[in-house]
């Protein structure tokens, strides 16, 4: 799987969740930058990335995701 | 000696003048010796608790950044931080538990007490525990590293403008700003004399002067009638308020003075338009600190229960919020309260904002209101379940009272006059900063007679109607 399915994949979840249809993401979006992304749908987010793509993250890496491109790196290192 | 008393304002202004002069070299240590004057002057004793947290903190810090095994670094980290809440709990906790145990164990028959201890709660000490606990997790965490020199934990933990009310700061924003020259700018030094002046503004005109009317209501629930505790309820958000964002305002005053940026405390909370955001405006050093170190690892671990996790979650994180304040019964009944607005929030959030959506409520004035108006008495009516002002018996009372004895509101028209004239300034500019920054300035007007005007009126504004009876803030008790 590269960037671009993970992408694909992400922004169906991100829609979803916070469910905003239109809503485009990259690498550069950020928490601040979304109406509706807080911290009770951030962990939401985290548990349907973590469904769709099979994969666990920790503790630790989740204080790491500072933006959506840093979120891919982590899941793509995992896959 | 307090913000508000006469030796800070000459101790501040004589700290910041040796300060500048010093030698870069010699500054850190001027303020971190400055830093424990300061706290020895008000509790001398308890300058040893501060120092021994601070051992404690760097040498657990160190230890874990040494260690190469994962499963040790979490026995040290684990080791550290009951270290570290061991004297927070001793202080706030061990008559609670002693009382609460010791009656339970008494309804067996058995009849055996500690002793009771009665001493009195080291100022600051809810604030600097929970900045050590952070930064050890975050040298846990590998956020930053561990710092090698033990002066400058202590200075992190005991700097004069934070350590008895926050805002509770993070060592990786603080310790670099110690590290590196401290240079004297003049936009900081302008922008920090400006959030001093209206600190005080807000404390001594606005806090103190509604405590002067709140105060003896709440104390006296019984002897009022349910229309004033009702005015004295809408009004005490605006005096919490300005006692605590007066209070961070002049601490992050005090700092950027020194050229030092602290995190801001609150953001305009009374424009919030749900419970939810409100606590994103509200005391936003400990909501982010109890985010980061409490509610994220928890809602992670119980991630795989979703929504249901998340709403236990909530509660259990606001649990600790209220306790965090003391432990009573009425911080515990607050903690459920505010759980309760929460997590309704949360499960009808989806639907909410289709409907906002579909009508564009958003834009609408009068949708604003409603939702700023609600928030506001949902918040206000929080302060009922007591805190440390009375018991939650006694809250419900007012709340009854309320709709059958409404009877005459007790009005002091002075006092209020006074009030209502702070609270109207207060407003009018934070109104001004939410919906048209940058517009209408006064205190950062490029007309150099209009700042200085502006400085003047509020100056005098504080001298004519503020309150001067060496008062203490709220948040010492926490």
């Amino acid at each position: 799987m590269d960037r671009s399915d993970v992408y694909e994949k992400l922004t169906g979840i991100f829609r979803k969740v916070l469910s905003n249809d239109s809503l485009e993401i990259s690498d550069e979006l950020t928490a601040n930058d979304v109406e509706n992304w807080d911290s009770l749908s951030h962990m939401l987010l985290i548990t349907e990335v973590e469904e769709t793509f099979s994969i666990k993250f920790r503790l630790k890496e989740l204080n790491k995701m500072h933006n959506v491109g840093e979120m891919v790196d982590i899941i793509i290192s995992k896959l | 000696m307090v913000f508000t008393s006469l030796s800070f304002l000459l101790f501040y202004p004589l700290v910041v003048f040796i300060y500048f002069i010093l030698p870069q070299k010699l500054r850190w240590g001027f303020v971190l010796l400055a830093s424990l004057y300061f706290y020895t002057n008000i509790q001398p004793v308890f300058t040893l608790l501060l120092l021994g947290v601070s051992i404690v903190t760097y040498s657990f810090a160190l230890f874990i950044d040494k260690s190469k095994s994962y499963k040790k670094k979490e026995i040290l980290l684990t080791i550290g931080l009951l270290l570290v809440l061991l004297p927070l709990f001793f202080f706030k906790y061990y008559n609670f538990v002693n009382e609460s145990i010791f009656s339970l164990l008494e309804l067996t028959g058995l009849r055996w007490h500690l002793p009771q201890i009665n001493w009195m709660l080291p100022i600051g000490i809810s604030f600097y525990t929970f900045m050590a606990i952070g930064y050890i997790v975050d040298v846990y965490n590998e956020e930053i590293e561990a710092e090698k020199n033990l002066g400058l934990i202590t200075l992190f933990l005991s700097y004069f403008p934070l350590v008895l009310s926050g805002p509770i700061e993070r060592a990786p924003s603080m310790l670099p700003q110690f590290k590196k020259k401290m240079e004297f700018n003049y936009p900081m030094v302008v922008t920090g004399l400006q959030m001093i002046l209206w600190g005080y503004f807000m404390k001594l005109v606005v806090a103190d002067r509604l405590s002067v009317y709140i105060d003896p209501i709440i104390s006296s629930i019984d002897q009022h009638s349910g229309g004033t505790i009702f005015l004295a309820t809408l009004l005490y958000p605006m005096q919490i308020y300005c006692d605590l964002g007066g209070y961070s305002l002049i601490a992050i005053g005090a700092a950027s003075v020194m050229g030092l940026k602290v995190r801001p405390n609150f953001n305009r909370p009374f424009f919030a338009m749900s419970v939810s955001e409100f606590w994103r405006r509200w005391h936003m050093s400990l909501i982010s600190w109890i985010l980061d170190y409490v509610y994220t690892p928890l809602s992670f671990m119980l991630r795989k229960y979703k929504m249901k996790g998340v709403v236990f979650t909530i509660t259990l994180t606001l649990f600790i919020m209220g306790m965090w304040h003391g432990a009573r019964l009425t911080f515990l009944v607050w903690a459920f309260y505010q759980g309760f607005f929460i997590s309704l929030e949360a499960i009808t959030k989806k639907r909410k904002s289709e409907i906002e959506r579909r009508f564009n409520l958003t834009k609408k004035v009068w949708y604003i209101l409603i939702s700023i108006i609600i928030t506001y008495i949902i918040f206000a009516f929080s302060f009922l379940t007591g805190g440390i002002r009375h018991t939650v018996s006694e809250g419900i009372l007012a709340v009854i009272k309320m709709f059958t004895h409404f009877g005459p509101v007790y009005i002091d028209k002075t006092v209020l006059l006074y009030a209502f004239l702070g609270i109207a300034i207060l407003l009018i500019s934070e109104f001004r900063d939410e919906f048209y920054p940058n517009k209408f300035l006064f205190f950062n007007n490029k007309n150099v007679i209009i700042r200085w005007l502006s400085y003047f009126s509020v100056l005098l504004v504080i001298f004519i109607f503020g309150v001067f009876k060496g008062s203490n803030f709220i948040y010492f008790n926490f």
